[in-house]
């Protein structure tokens, strides 16, 4: 009996010795977790899948697990990770929700990184947004400048030229929005804003009324400025546009730049990743991209990549390795070719792309004009508490709206609010 | 020999334990997915915490309660969550028992008509608040258009972005899809009714709405307190309607304390006062299902 227990010891000694064995080599294998909301964007998904694929082949034994999670559920998903102690390798963010995660210290400061490769960030579009507490803890992605597209026939049929102006703007809005069938229900629009969204993309879709009227929401020091003039003229624009019924209202981004991509909107103020929409529209022929008839177009960052703190040194290192090839200048270049993006880096090369993208030339000019200007959706001083802000005036603004009040008096109870936000 | 005794569960005296030991997986799952949340929920809601991390622990604080019961917003988010019960409870309970009253009678295509009836309940929560965000779109809507149509409105209705509208608008949505459950209950409470009370009240002259109202309704009574505290804590707790519809919006008019809790948690990351919120939104939906399950319960012949 005992020889029998044993011999059955042994077996299973050795048994186990060899599974752990066999094991081995899978353990070798390294995985990074790369989770993105742009898997399947067309022109984003397809860049990260190369830079992913360029990655894969020159880092024998590493392959990186790149999954999609929707927009909508993405801040939830990554908070949920990092809190539960499980984020993914190559951190993905929108620029205006990092920070919550860097002043929690789940973000790794890059600049010995950036000190210790030699990187000259000199010139990397928004890069001064991914300053936090003095530290560099991300790497930006994209920075955009807005463009204003046509519909040509439409501007046409009522013998408007294209807008130069906020005035001819407004101008052109009213002359085309139209009750075609006259059933008392207007079917054709000047213009066309998401007001139905989160609030920071309804506080982009003001942006450029506000700020083409000299005001912003704070200063460079992050000193709130709401309560100016010429933020009271910002409102006031706003206001004219949505009580005029210039512009659908209560739609989602998608649906508005369907609807002008099947011709039913004459001027549409976006990114440049209208353009994808435009291309598949009823209207394609008629749809035109232009400068926006602003002083100091809108832009601002996008997306950021980031190093989690907290995993180990040589998965830092791997994952610090993807960051810099996709900084390098041949995926730069792609980063336009492929993505049809203005890449942030100086020096890339995006000679011959207006030869797949028309209008590339005008993207580049306007994210330059954009950059010059300091241009950036998240108010200086407000990043932290910026879901907070956007909230707010977004609230105040619809306020506003539905009991009709004075700008001049919305100011001031933004002004107080954002004070007390900032303080 | 002993040992084995003392495990032979089939002895009568060791049955109970038999018992426990079957359940004791699913008791230990309940306990991980229901209890160990929920007790981790009440640990932050008193904690000042913007977003939690496992394994570590702020300093203990009412301060979160103290803000909650200082704050507008979260009494404005009772206030609307206790239209929205009081509204949708009485729309869908209305309908509901229509419904099931009219599907009861014989008639030809009643199967049709039961199957109509259920249709709501078996269509997905999200996809149904999207059907009805189509509907109620304000430049393209269906239901704009009928009223611009039909003359009760001279101008496209901004269902979403009216405070008044948009109430109206989530409280429809809810009605519709809540009222079949309350079909399916009171049809199957209907059935279990002797047809003889019928007759007999027939026999001594009673009306329709007599038999109604003395013999349906208080027979329905046991199937109706129970259905009503479901449909109450569904109202109560409903998520998606309300964030895919108006997200609470416009101005917190359809904002309940389901939705303050979410965008408390993940959209402005104040995890701790978050916890608070949902702590209380639990214990008022503890107390009101005590209440009602009693009312449900004594009004029984």
């Amino acid at each position: 009996m005992t020889g029998l227990l044993r011999k059955s010891l042994v077996s299973l000694a050795v048994a186990a010795l060899l599974s752990t064995s066999a094991l081995t080599p899978a353990l070798a294998q390294t995985t990074l977790k790369f989770i993105s909301w742009q898997v399947d964007d067309a022109g984003n998904g397809e860049w990260w899948k190369s830079a992913i694929k360029a990655f894969e082949e020159a880092h024998e034994g590493v392959t990186i697990e790149f999954t999609k999670v929707e927009r909508g559920a993405y801040a939830d998903t990554m908070t949920t990770l990092f809190a539960g102690g499980q984020p993914p390798h190559i951190v993905h963010l929108a620029s205006f929700e990092f920070q919550s995660f860097a002043d929690t210290g789940w973000l790794e400061d890059l600049d010995p990184w950036i000190k210790r490769d030699g990187l000259d960030m000199t010139g990397w579009a928004g890069q001064s947004v991914c300053q936090w507490n003095g530290q560099t803890v991300c790497i930006m992605m994209s920075y955009f400048g807005f463009i204003m597209a046509y519909n040509k026939a439409i501007l046409e049929a009522e013998g408007i030229e294209v807008p130069t102006t906020y005035e001819e703007f407004l101008a052109a809005a009213r002359a085309t929005t139209k009750d075609l069938n006259a059933d008392g229900i207007p079917d054709q629009f000047g213009t066309g804003h998401e007001t139905r969204g989160g609030a920071g993309q309804y506080l982009t879709e003001m942006l450029s009324y506000i700020i083409d009227a000299g005001a912003y929401w704070t200063d460079k020091d992050g000193k709130v400025t709401i309560d100016t003039p010429e933020m009271v003229e910002g409102l006031t624009r706003w206001k004219t546009i949505i009580s005029e019924g210039l512009t659908p209202v209560d739609m989602s981004a998608g649906d508005v730049r369907r609807l002008f991509a099947d011709g039913r909107i004459a001027l549409k103020l976006d990114g440049p990743w209208l353009y994808g929409t435009m291309q598949d529209g009823a209207a394609s022929a008629d749809t035109v991209v232009a400068a926006p008839p602003f002083t100091v177009p809108l832009g601002g960052s996008s997306n950021v990549l980031a190093i989690p703190s907290e995993i180990t040194d040589e998965e830092k290192e791997l994952v610090w390795e993807f960051i810099k090839l996709t900084m390098s200048p041949e995926f730069q270049r792609t980063y336009a070719t492929v993505g049809g993006n203005t890449p942030p880096s100086p020096k890339a090369d995006i000679s011959g792309v207006e030869e797949t993208i028309p209008h590339f030339p005008l993207l580049v000019k306007t994210m330059q004009a954009a950059s010059d200007g300091g241009i950036d959706r998240i108010p200086a001083g407000l990043e932290l508490n910026y879901n907070e802000f956007s909230k707010m005036i977004q609230e105040e603004t619809q306020r506003m709206l539905i009991q009709d009040l004075d700008p001049a008096d919305v100011v001031k109870t933004m002004q107080a609010q954002a004070e007390a936000l900032a303080n | 020999m002993p040992n084995a005794k003392m495990f032979d569960l089939a002895r009568p005296s060791r049955q109970h334990l038999l018992g426990y030991i079957l359940l004791a997986p699913a008791v230990l799952l309940v306990g991980f997915i229901i209890v160990y949340p929920l007790a981790i929920a009440i640990d932050l809601s008193f904690q000042q915490v913007r977003i939690p991390r496992m394994g570590t622990r702020g300093a203990f604080t009412l301060a979160n309660y103290q803000r909650l019961f200082a704050s507008s917003e979260f009494w404005m988010a009772c206030w609307v969550t206790l239209k929205l019960v009081t509204v949708v409870t009485i729309g869908s309970l209305f309908v509901g028992m229509s419904t099931a009253l009219l599907v009861n009678n014989r008639f030809r295509g009643r199967t049709l008509a039961r199957l109509g009836m259920a249709l709501p309940w078996a269509v997905p929560e999200v996809i149904a608040v999207v059907i009805f965000a189509w509907i109620f779109d304000s430049s393209f809507g269906l239901m704009s258009w009928l009223f611009v149509v039909t003359g009760l409105s001279d101008t496209m209705i901004p269902w979403t972005s009216s405070p008044a509208a948009a109430f109206w608008a989530v409280a429809l949505t809810m009605v519709w899809k809540g009222f079949p459950f309350v079909s399916i209950m009171v049809l199957a409470g209907l059935q279990s009714i002797p047809a003889d009370f019928y007759n007999a009240a027939k026999v001594d002259g009673a009306s329709a709405l007599q038999r109604f109202r003395w013999i349906t309704l208080p027979l329905l009574m046991p199937v109706l307190g129970v259905t009503l505290v479901l449909v109450i804590l569904w109202v109560f707790r409903d998520f998606s309607i309300i964030k895919v519809l108006t997200e609470g919006g416009p101005l917190k008019t359809t904002q309940t304390l389901s939705i303050m809790t979410y965008d408390q948690a993940f959209g402005l990351h104040n995890f701790g006062y978050a916890s608070a919120v949902g702590v209380l939104t639990l214990v008022i939906s503890v107390v009101a299902s005590i209440f009602m399950l009693g009312r449900g319960t004594k009004a029984i012949y």
